[in-house]
């Protein structure tokens, strides 16, 4: 079960004609999908765009209702590969993907789906993590749409245009035979707004009205040669072509402002709303969107429609493309595009914007800016509003004298796979450093301070494989990380297979949390089956054994002192061979909101229910602060010392504190100090409690001890 | 002045800020405006810093183009949930002088980098509301997290409340946005009202309160005869020796505070003694005549007043139960020293020689049972044994050579004296970091300061050098910075 409930959002996916949708950018999505009639939709989970899959397995009723297959697969290739039933089928699908990187695993199938190309529209709607909140390398979705020949939408953030176009992403894929991407950014897919919704519209084939016979053996349906050879040549003969036709005819892209003008603007869709701000700055157009100077806004952005670009450009002195991040592929395009039809506009981008990083606003005001001076239109308002910018970033930086403390994400509050990173700290000061291929995940955070572990990230469930040959250069076995999330996406393959077919050493521990937690607490094929879950409860160690690996312990993670024997174990013994620790702790973000209203319920109930927290003793603390460096919990921190012959801070657990003991333990395996105490809270006391309080209580205070009840 | 309002909101992942800013453009919606906000969660939320934007607008009934992202200097109101969270704003310079309102709360939730320092990281509390209030149009800064807590509420709510003042918006529409988001309704519209109310107040500015007030509020009554020998030191220090009197009569006797205050009558009638040099000692001196062997420990965990701490911190409610559970694992150092010097000694050998130095003992000891009372009611019995005991005889021999060198270099430079008295600070803590505390003071002491007293005249720096010294043996758990300081001070100072 997700982290969020989507009981609302499910309500808003069934509203009808003349109804209003209200709510988040990446929903508005997932209503437009059921309002082109999609037969099936899959994906894997990632910000920003996990939501959209997350609230259709909850929608099941819905789904049921309207036939649609819903499959939260188990990457982003199976999700691509399943887009293959729009190959034979005239049927719409749709998946969905946290891109560079889901798209970079779905890549081999997305090849040969764009090969052969569809019948049925089919959509993949990729989360551009890309800029302030990114969690990925940096590079453009583009590339991909360029190399195989797929067409990239990229809206404008306004809820009814992202619905239109993913309605006519379907018609556009269906028309020229390809599949369609459609890229959101990170703020688009969290934006709130509205738009006139219509009523579902259930795909001619579903899970309710099925395909009676398979379709007929069709070479040219396969990605296998020779008619890949055909299938190269359809692509640029018939499908670009009967794109571009469909993208003027329908008015895919906008033109906004005075038709004609000396200069003009052409932009990505999706930053649009930027652009219009920094014009409005500029003098240069309103708050409804009325610019004075003529606008192209892209919101397909591959493919371009050359009379298009001409018809734009011709009669113009210059134009400003406004393109997000690097290569520069809109602006060669384009480039190409005047060049051939030898039109004479000059072209200004990337040489007045920055060639990466987000178009923020204060970058696009600098290059509209240069833009508008280059062309001896200067706008004062917009200079006088970076030229304030800069005065008031020169006495920032002589107000601060030192730079701010960073805040980056970590695990959370008694999240299990804290101990397992707080066993390797002891452990490296034990044994000396071992090398540590890190993964993809919450566990990724552990590279972070205070644990500062970590020599390599290769992708989602590559830490093994990424250490192969590093296992087979040094004389210390490489720890690998891998979380349960990561070991089914790709990591079972890539990593133990190769490990085990090769015979290479080295030391695996999976993170066996129960969830795909960084992604929102999404179900794994080894979650526990629950009523309202999709978790299958397949058991790791079993498929580990199945596939021959012999070594395996299972650690319960806050055991810290076993933890870090067993590491140290597996990392000095001398045999052969992968070892592999599984760390069992469930998510706790999961775990509490499992737990809270159940024991909320039982304590009104009159039930007895422990409470367990943990507390440092003010007095006995000393302020040196090494149990912190071995946990990094956000409830374990610091205070200021009440004792006035001390100065520094004390460590102190706050009320978040779950008790689930990992700086009790650490100050254990440590040998770190006695300031932690475990403060048990037993809530509606049963009288065996009672009485057992009352004689030691009253035996203490004989004793000239103070106690209570 | 543009047509939209922009607000922009700092938080940690999981604070509730994205709540906070659907309450804002709910309210909007209801009064009438067209308002628009997005986020940039992800990753971030897991504790993180994060934000969030809102635009609105009124228009003519046509639909306006709203940015998803603010723009430096254009932002009408900045709501943050902590300090340093709203103190980061401005260093972006989104924040400005010439336009924003800011709420900010002064409650600290301290980074992991404040938090994993050696000694003090944290930063500045000053210096950040300095720079808020340099940096905003006006503002409202004042500890709202206190207020929501003696209101019931989540913080969010309270700064709903105050927010309500600053935006156009009527304050019903926030009520009706509470209502409508339908969770913990009573609470929230408790912490609004809250909030609205107290953006009528004045600002409320906090200083943090200096260490002789803290020292005033927790003043410890000691015996009249030993108060008056207190009363004969300088007026500076007085304070902190009574506190250490105390501290010292609580660890061992009178004529072990009769000890104690010997040594500060000793070090305030010398040449070069001044008020703060006198207050440091008392400071230091106490402390560390009042080292934490497992003794101590015990006496600690048995102290009165210590109950009452745990219920209040457990949020138990009437009727509960508290069960409070030590977690202890000595070492043979630790246990073994508490025994006469002589048969400690031998035992410590031949602890040492089977190879069991590293074994120690973890304990979890119930306080609130009889059997874990009795436990450590028989520990604290032994204090007699601390005089002749063996970690006895150590702490004694550490004190008097730092004592002694404190008198050395006061009688050379005065200045330099106190940052000597200072380094006590170093030797601290249990286990591992008592250890390579010793280590890296003996290394100060050896290195730095002995070297330094052999040069006639002392360089002028002596104070500097031993305060950098320690500021670098507090830096980093592996005392790369200490040697790398200790060898470039040798070089410019002593060679």
């Amino acid at each position: 079960m997700a982290e969020v409930s989507f009981k609302r959002e499910i309500e808003s996916l069934k509203l009808k004609d003349g109804e209003t949708f209200h709510g988040e950018g990446i929903i508005a999505v997932t209503k437009a999908l059921l309002q082109s009639g999609v037969t099936y939709v899959g994906g894997y989970q990632g910000a920003p765009v996990g939501h959209l899959l997350d609230v259709l397995v909850e929608a099941r009723e819905e789904m049921e209702r309207l036939g649609v297959h819903v499959e939260p697969c188990t990457n982003e290739a199976a999700a691509a590969a399943m887009l293959g039933a729009s190959i034979n089928y005239p049927i719409r699908g749709a998946v969905t993907w946290k891109s560079i990187v889901g798209t970079n695993v779905a890549a081999d199938a997305l090849s040969n789906l764009a090969s052969p190309g569809v019948k049925g529209g089919a959509l993949i709607i990729v989360g551009e993590d890309y800029g302030e909140g990114a969690s990925v390398i940096q590079e453009r979705t583009h590339a991909f749409a360029l190399k195989s020949s797929l067409w990239l939408m990229d809206p404008r953030p306004d809820l009814p245009t992202i619905v239109n176009m993913v309605e006519k992403s379907f018609e556009l894929s269906e028309v020229s035979n390809t599949p369609v991407m459609m890229e959101l950014r990170i703020r688009a897919c969290h934006l709130f707004g509205s738009f006139a919704a219509k009523t579902n519209k259930p795909g001619e084939r579903s899970t309710q009205a099925r395909f009676d016979a398979p379709s007929p053996f069709e070479y040219i349906r396969l990605a296998h040669p020779p008619v890949t050879f055909i299938q190269e040549t359809d692509k640029f003969r018939r499908r670009l072509p009967a794109a571009q036709d469909f993208i003027m005819q329908k008015g895919l892209n906008e033109t906004m402002g005075p038709p004609v003008g000396d200069i003009g603007v052409i932009v990505q869709g999706g930053l649009f709303n930027v652009l219009n701000s920094r014009l409005e700055a500029a003098g240069l157009s309103n708050i409804y969107g009325e610019p004075s100077i003529p606008l192209l806004v892209l919101n397909v952005t591959h493919p371009l429609a050359p009379k298009q670009i001409e018809n734009f450009c011709a009669g113009k002195k210059s134009v400003l493309i406004v393109e997000e991040g690097q290569p520069d592929f809109l602006e060669q395009a384009i480039g190409q595009i005047l060049r051939k039809a030898d039109l004479n506009t000059r072209i200004f981008g990337k040489d007045v914007l920055p060639m990466g990083g987000e178009y923020t606003q204060r970058v696009m005001g600098e290059g509209l800016a240069a833009y508008l001076r280059a062309n001896g239109l200067t706008s004062s308002s917009l200079e006088e509003w970076l030229a304030s910018i800069a005065r008031n970033m020169e006495e920032v930086r002589s107000a601060f004298d030192a730079p701010l403390p960073m805040r980056p994400p970590g695990l959370c509050t008694g999240c299990p796979e804290r101990p397992v990173f707080a066993a390797m700290k002891i452990l490296r000061k034990d044994i000396g450093p071992t090398h540590v291929a890190a993964d993809i995940g919450c566990h990724a955070l552990a590279t972070f301070a205070p644990f500062d572990q970590g020599n390599s990230i290769l992708g989602y469930g590559m830490s093994l494989a990424s250490a192969a040959a590093v296992a087979n250069t040094q004389t210390r076995k490489p720890i690998s990380i891998m979380g349960d999330g990561g070991f089914w996406h790709n990591g079972l393959l890539t990593g133990v297979a190769g490990s085990v077919f090769n015979r290479n050493d080295g030391v695996l521990v999976i993170m066996n949390n129960g969830y795909s937690s960084a992604t929102g607490a999404q179900d794994l094929p080894s979650s526990a089956p629950t009523d309202d879950g999709r978790g299958r409860g397949v058991d790791i160690e079993k498929t580990l054994r199945g596939m021959g690996v012999k070594a395996i312990e299972r650690v319960r993670t806050y055991d810290v002192a076993r933890v870090t024997r067993k590491l140290k174990a597996a990392i000095t013994d001398k045999s052969k061979g992968l070892k592999v620790i599984i760390a069992d702790g469930e998510c706790q973000l999961a775990r509490q909101r499992r737990i809270r209203p159940e024991n909320a319920k039982a304590v009104a109930a009159g039930k007895r229910i422990v409470r367990t927290r943990f507390w440092v003793d003010p007095e006995v603390c000393t302020g040196d602060h090494s149990c912190i460096r071995l946990s990094g919990c956000p409830s374990l921190t610091i205070k200021p010392n009440e004792d006035p012959l001390r100065t520094d801070p004390v460590a102190h657990v706050n009320n978040d504190c779950v008790g689930c003991g990992v700086c009790g333990e650490v100050s254990h395996a440590a040998q770190l100090c006695p300031s932690f105490a475990q403060i048990d809270i037993v809530q509606n006391p049963n009288w065996l409690d009672r009485i057992r309080r009352k004689l030691s209580a009253k035996a203490i205070r004989i004793l000239g001890g103070e106690a209570r009840g | 002045m543009s047509a939209q309002v922009r607000v922009l909101i700092a938080a940690l992942g999981g604070e509730g800020g994205g709540v906070l800013a659907t309450w804002i453009a709910d309210a909007a919606i209801a009064d009438g405006y067209i308002a628009q906000r997005t986020s940039v969660p992800g990753v971030a939320q897991r504790t993180g810093s994060t934000t969030y934007y809102i635009e609105f607008a009124k228009t003519d009934g046509r639909k306006p183009v709203l940015a998803l992202s603010p723009a430096p200097g254009q932002v009408d109101l900045f709501i943050a949930s902590e300090l340093l969270e709203a103190t980061r704003q401005v260093q972006t310079g989104l924040v400005t002088a010439q336009r924003t309102f800011v709420i900010a709360p002064t409650h600290r939730v301290y980074t992991i980098h404040e938090k994993i320092a050696m000694a003090d990281g944290r930063a500045d509390v000053a210096k950040m509301l300095a720079v808020i209030t340099r940096f905003s149009r006006a503002r409202n800064v004042g500890d709202f997290a206190a207020l929501a807590q003696r209101t019931g509420c989540q913080l969010n709510a309270i700064l709903l409340g105050l927010a309500a003042r600053q935006l156009p918006i009527s304050s019903d529409a926030f009520r009706r946005a509470i209502r409508a988001d339908g969770r913990a309704v009573e609470a929230n519209l408790r912490g609004f009202e809250e909030g609205f109310k107290c953006a009528d107040a004045p600002v409320v500015q906090t200083h943090p309160a200096t260490d002789l007030q803290a020292a005033q509020n927790g003043v410890s009554t000691i015996p009249d005869s030993l108060a008056a020998e207190v009363n004969r030191l300088p007026e500076a220090s007085r304070v902190f020796a009574r506190e250490g009197v105390a501290r010292v009569l609580d660890f061992q006797d009178a004529r072990y505070a009769g000890l104690y205050l010997d040594r500060l009558h000793r070090f305030a009638a010398l040449d070069g003694s001044s008020g703060d040099f006198m207050k440091e000692l008392a400071r230091h001196l106490a402390v560390r005549m009042t080292s934490e062997d497992v003794i101590r420990v015990a006496q600690l965990k048995l102290r009165a007043s210590r109950l009452a701490r745990v219920y209040t911190e457990a949020r138990s409610k009437p009727g509960d139960l508290v069960e409070i559970t030590e977690f202890l694992k000595p070492g043979p150092a630790e246990i073994l020293s508490i025994l006469p010097a002589g048969l400690a000694r031998k035992l410590l050998q031949f602890v040492d020689r089977r190879g069991w130095s590293s074994v120690s003992f973890p304990m979890k000891v119930r306080t609130t049972s009889l059997w874990g009372f009795l436990r450590l009611r028989a520990l604290t019995s032994l204090r007699f044994l601390r005089p002749v005991s063996l970690r006895g005889a150590e702490e004694r021999a550490w004190v008097e050579r730092w004592l002694h060198l404190v008198e050395r270099v006061l009688m050379v430079d005065p200045g330099a004296a106190i940052e000597v008295v200072q380094t006590a600070q170093l030797v601290r803590g249990y286990g591992e970091t008592w250890e390579r505390g010793h280590l890296n003071w003996r290394c100060i002491a050896d290195d730095l300061i002995e070297p330094m007293l052999q040069l006639s005249p002392t360089p002028s720096h002596f104070a500097d050098a031993v305060l950098q010294a320690r500021i670098a043996a507090n830096s980093d758990p592996d005392c790369s910075l200490l040697q790398a300081v200790l060898q470039s001070v040798h070089k410019s100072a002593v060679a």
